[in-house]
């Protein structure tokens, strides 16, 4: 039972799946255990069912029969075909491999020729090397005695060149004891033609015969003598250039002082030695090249440069001794630590020397510059495959040459003194400038800063002309400073005067004012014309100098930018170091952040003409106001439109007292001063329209002022002057309101494209200026 | 908002980067004890970054021949220390970048000859200097003798107080730590006299080389900070005429919300 049992849950999920087992889903067990007439049924019912699926299976594979038979037939016709291709693949097979093998001993046997090629051409060209040994040992003899030490040299070198195992090779062969007899020749030889050489050098130099010692100096590196080559040569330019040099110098001190190039006839010596010597470059570099190989320049320069530093020395000391360098420079610096104008010398007489040690400086940098550039090309061909640190080690090399030189090192001195005494020049000749300031009428600025500017260009534009970047870059530091520190004090203390206001202001008030003055005046005895002559005088002044400062500050912009596209003309041409460009940049803005301290001197000195002019003549005007009723009727209000009452008039003495300031300042300083006047009086409007009281009518009134005194700022100004009277117009139209209440269509939500200036509590309070309009409704608007 | 600010910096190397404040060297002589940057400071460089123009500080380095102002200067920008001695002619310049509290900043480097001849030319350079680093060679006691001049010299191109100034004692390693100690008394009592801060360093080994450096940028950076601060504060005070003291008033009160809050982060 419990066997019977167990495959019954699992038969409805195995018959569902109509296997195709042989067995039936149902066991007969199972059959034999039912008893049931209905299942039973079901039973058979599913038994019948599986029948039809296998009778159905079963016809399925008998139809496949056939297509099967016939694969079979054509697999049993292929079996013959099949043996026959597998003996043709064994042939196939047996062929390749002889065919590889065949290749293999071909090859092989290639490369035993190869190799035995390679013997061969080594055993000819070693026969060669002995046969040109040989030969070379007898060209030697005969090229000697017939002095034809081209050819000697050019065997020499041939057997310079060769292997020496060759040699150790031939000398061990059966001739070995000729070779070696013949070697020894050869080694003779060459130790006679170095020694020839050199003393046919020696000889030829000595008698100044060009030609011959261009033919010895191009013998040497045929005998590997390179750098003796080089240095014998060189020696024999650094003659020449002395001679030269020696030469022109004793023409220098034999010149006229009246000659024309008598000012810089020391620049013009060093020109001379500079020109001499890269000519001397120019000429020979192709001959060292060729002979010498490339990256040999460096040498035959660096021997240069020891002449060219001696030759330097000898120049600078005649300058220095002739145009008495050193003691101008002590006296310099005496004038520049004692104040006493006595023992001071005069800046006019330095003008020449500072002129001839610029151009001595300009002439050098020139110099430098060709020969660096003539060394670094010459490396550069010769490094093209060189490592990075062979490169290296040749810039450093290069950079020592130049740095180091003894020519660098003295310019470098006399560029320290002339600093000194250009900033010595530039002081004392702005002072000059100063003292001598004179104003003519109808000019805006005084003669001062043109002079001053004109001075300190001259001064920088000097610098610049001797190409050193740390000289052009102290002479900014020294003009910035100049400018800075002395030349604003100037100008600040004139600006510290003041303006003259109170006699100005009196006289502004009217007859009756004007009258009690000159009264008062009369009765202390003091009142005289030419008090009033010099106030205007120092008015002028104030004004000028206002222009001035104004001018000094677009000046030295001016000035920044013209350096800076000399400095980028300068650097372009490839003078100046790695950090020349960070070094002029660096000077550069600090001396346009002293342009900013112009302006700060500007806006002071406006401020300052706006308090003590502007303001104490303004505010009365706008006093006047308070006299002028805004709590009117109809009638009033016609009146007042037939006679203006206040702001006509404020029109009319705003427009007076503007006038002069528009002739004596510049469009520039005119406008920031009528900005300045505008915040003023709208500041002041303010103030007093508060203390005011409005009628409806009164709003209309101030409406109406408002509008013609904005009207005619406008026309003055270039600023927009709605800005800084937004908070009056908007009270105007707080002022202008029918109803309290009306406010609410201006406010929050329905401001529209308005933008309140005015805080609650002050539309609050401008509404209290409405008579007519009750507290209690203004308290109870929500703002 | 941390993202975005570092998007907005340039990279400047890592150890040039700068946000806790560099400690002194010795509590005898220095310029300032704090060991934080200033608050508002602080509150400025979080608020600022990337709306300001970079800056820059200039320092000037003075001393006599051969105590070792280039090779100083060498061994921090440049981290090498050459032995073979070549005088400086004139002047070199260096700009070294930093990034302190997350704002760009540069050292302008002016080192000057110290040969006698070359004076004339390097004295020009002394003007507008934020920092005046004087330099002497520990084991060359004139040497921190000659730093009262250098230092005179200097400041005479610039505005009273207007520099910081650095004493350094320069080839530490070729002292022994007995007479380092020694002559530091008196680098000190010297560094006093200037009001200056003092500092030991080797150029050779590099020792407090860069720390050093860090130091002189932080108080240049927070000093020129500060000036910067108190600069735009004084022209709202010029521009706003009477009406405007509510608006400047509020433009007060923001630093002082924003010092607390970084106060109460930090």
């Amino acid at each position: 039972m419990a066997a019977a049992a167990a495959p019954g849950p699992r038969a409805p999920g195995g018959d569902g799946g109509g296997s195709s087992s042989a067995s039936s889903s149902l066991s007969m067990e199972r059959i034999q255990s039912l008893t049931d007439l209905s299942d039973l049924e079901a039973a058979y019912g599913r038994l019948c069912e599986e029948e039809k699926v296998v009778q159905g299976e079963l016809d399925a594979l008998l139809e496949q029969q056939s297509t099967i038979e016939n694969k079979m037939v054509a697999l049993h016709r292929m079996g013959p075909n099949l043996q026959l291709i597998e003996g043709d693949a064994q042939q196939l097979a047996g062929m390749i491999t002889f065919t590889c093998n065949l290749a293999e001993n071909v090859s092989s046997k290639v490369r035993q020729l190869d190799l035995a090629k390679n013997r061969l051409y080594q055993a000819i060209q070693r026969a060669d090397d002995i046969l040109d040994l040989k030969f070379c040992m007898d060209g030697v003899q005969t090229a000697l005695r017939n002095e034809d030490y081209e050819q000697a040299a050019a065997h020499i070198h041939r057997y310079l060149s060769l292997d020496k195992s060759v040699i150790e090779l031939s000398r061990q062969g059966k001739e070995g004891g000729i070779i070696d007899a013949n070697l020894k020749l050869l080694q003779e030889a060459e130790q006679r033609l170095k020694t020839i050489v050199t003393e046919k050098f020696d000889m030829a130099m000595k008698q100044g015969d060009l030609p011959q010692v261009e033919r010895f100096f191009k013998i040497f590196p045929l005998l590997g003598l390179h750098e003796e080559g080089l240095s014998k040569f060189s020696e024999y330019l650094c003659k020449q250039v002395a001679s030269k040099a020696e030469e022109n110098l004793l023409l220098v001190m034999g010149t006229d002082m009246s000659d024309r190039r008598a000012a810089v006839i020391f620049a013009d010596t060093l020109t001379l030695l500079f020109e001499g010597i890269a000519r001397i470059v120019e000429t020979h570099q192709p001959i060292v090249e060729t002979y010498y190989g490339p990256g040999r320049l460096y040498t035959l320069i660096k021997h240069l440069q020891v002449e060219c530093d001696r030759q330097v020395e000898k120049v600078v000391d005649n300058f220095i001794k002739q145009r008495d360098y050193h003691r101008q420079f002590q006296q310099v610096q005496n004038s520049m630590m004692r104040s006493s104008s006595a023992e001071k010398i005069e800046p006019r007489e330095l003008d020449p020397i500072l002129t001839e040690v610029t151009l001595m400086n300009a002439r050098s940098e020139l110099y430098l510059r060709f020969i660096k550039r003539r060394i670094i090309s010459d490396f550069e061909v010769g490094d093209s495959m060189a490592s990075e640190e062979v490169k290296q080690e040749h810039q450093k090399y290069l950079d020592k040459l130049l740095n180091n030189c003894l020519l660098s090192r003295t310019m470098q001195e006399l560029i320290g003194y002339y600093i000194t005494m250009e900033e010595y020049f530039m002081r004392e000749t702005v002072n000059k400038a100063v003292a001598m300031d004179s104003y003519e009428k109808g000019q805006l600025t005084s003669s001062m800063v043109d002079d001053v500017f004109y001075i300190v260009k001259k001064c920088i534009g000097r610098a610049l002309s001797s190409s050193s970047i740390d000289c052009l870059c102290a002479m900014i530091n020294h003009s910035t400073t100049e400018l800075e520190s002395d030349f604003r004090e100037v100008l600040y203390n004139k600006l510290k005067q003041g303006f003259p206001a109170t006699t100005f202001q009196d006289f502004q008030r009217g007859v009756t004012s004007a009258v009690s003055i000159m009264h008062s005046s009369l009765q202390q005895g003091k009142f005289d014309t030419k008090g009033i002559e010099s106030t205007d005088e120092a008015k002028q002044s104030f004004l000028v100098t206002l222009n001035n400062v104004e001018v000094c500050s677009e000046n030295i912009m001016t000035l920044k930018k013209t350096l800076e596209s000399d400095c980028t003309k300068l650097l372009s041409q490839g003078f100046g170091g790695e950090q020349a460009q960070a070094k002029i940049d660096s000077c550069l803005s600090d001396m346009a952040a002293v342009s900013n301290k112009f302006r700060d001197l500007l806006q002071e000195g406006l401020n300052e003409l706006n308090s003590t002019a502007i303001k104490p003549q303004v505010k009365p005007w706008i006093n006047l106001f308070l006299s002028v009723s805004h709590n009117i009727e109809e009638e009033e209000f016609s009146d007042y439109e037939a006679n203006d009452p206040w702001v006509q008039q404020f029109i009319v003495n705003l427009e007076q007292q503007m006038t002069e300031f528009k002739v004596g300042l510049s469009p520039v300083i005119y406008d920031t001063l009528t900005g300045l006047m505008t915040s003023l009086i709208a500041i002041e409007l303010e103030k007093v329209l508060l203390k005011s009281t409005f009628s409806r009518l009164g709003g209309l009134q101030f409406d109406k002022e408002l509008r013609s005194l904005i009207a005619y700022l406008t026309t003055v100004t270039t600023w927009t002057i709605r800005d800084k009277f937004a908070r009056l117009s908007q009270m105007a139209t707080i002022l202008n309101l029918e109803r309290v209440t009306e406010i609410l269509d201006y406010w929050g939500p329905n401001s529209g494209p308005l933008t309140w200036r005015l805080t609650p509590a002050e539309v609050r309070q401008v509404l209290a200026l409405r008579i007519d309009f009750r507290s209690e409704d203004i308290k109870r608007l929500r703002l | 908002m941390k993202s975005s600010l570092m998007h907005l910096v340039p990279p400047v190397s890592r150890d040039r980067i700068i946000s806790q404040f560099p400690k002194w060297y010795t509590p005898e002589a220095c310029l300032q004890f704090k060991e934080h940057f200033h608050a508002q400071v602080r509150a400025a460089c979080q608020r600022s970054t990337g709306t300001v123009g970079l800056k820059l500080s200039k320092v000037v380095v003075v001393g006599d021949l051969y105590v070792g102002k280039t090779s100083l200067i060498n061994r921090f920008c440049k981290d090498n220390f050459d032995r073979d001695y070549k005088a400086t002619i004139g002047v070199d310049f260096e700009i070294e970048r930093f990034e302190i509290v997350g704002v760009p900043y540069n050292l302008q480097i002016w080192d000057t000859a110290g040969q006698e001849k070359f004076k004339c030319i390097a004295s020009a350079y002394y003007r507008g200097a934020e920092v005046i680093i004087t330099v002497f060679d520990l084991a060359d006691i004139q040497t921190l003798d000659h730093t009262k001049q250098w230092l005179e010299d200097a400041l005479r191109e610039n505005e009273p107080d207007s520099s910081f100034i650095f004493l350094v004692g320069t080839k530490k390693d070729l002292v022994s730590d007995a007479v380092c100690e020694r002559t530091e008394l008196d680098a000190i009592r010297f560094a006093n006299e200037m009001q200056a801060e003092y500092w030991s360093v080797s150029a050779k080994t590099g020792e407090n080389v860069k720390e050093f450096f860090s130091r002189v940028a932080a108080l240049a950076f927070e000093q020129s900070m500060i000036k910067e601060l108190e600069k735009t504060s004084g022209r709202m005070a010029q521009i706003g005429a009477g009406n405007l003291i509510k608006l400047e008033k509020n433009l007060m009160e923001i630093p002082e919300g924003n010092t607390q809050a970084s106060l109460s982060c930090c």
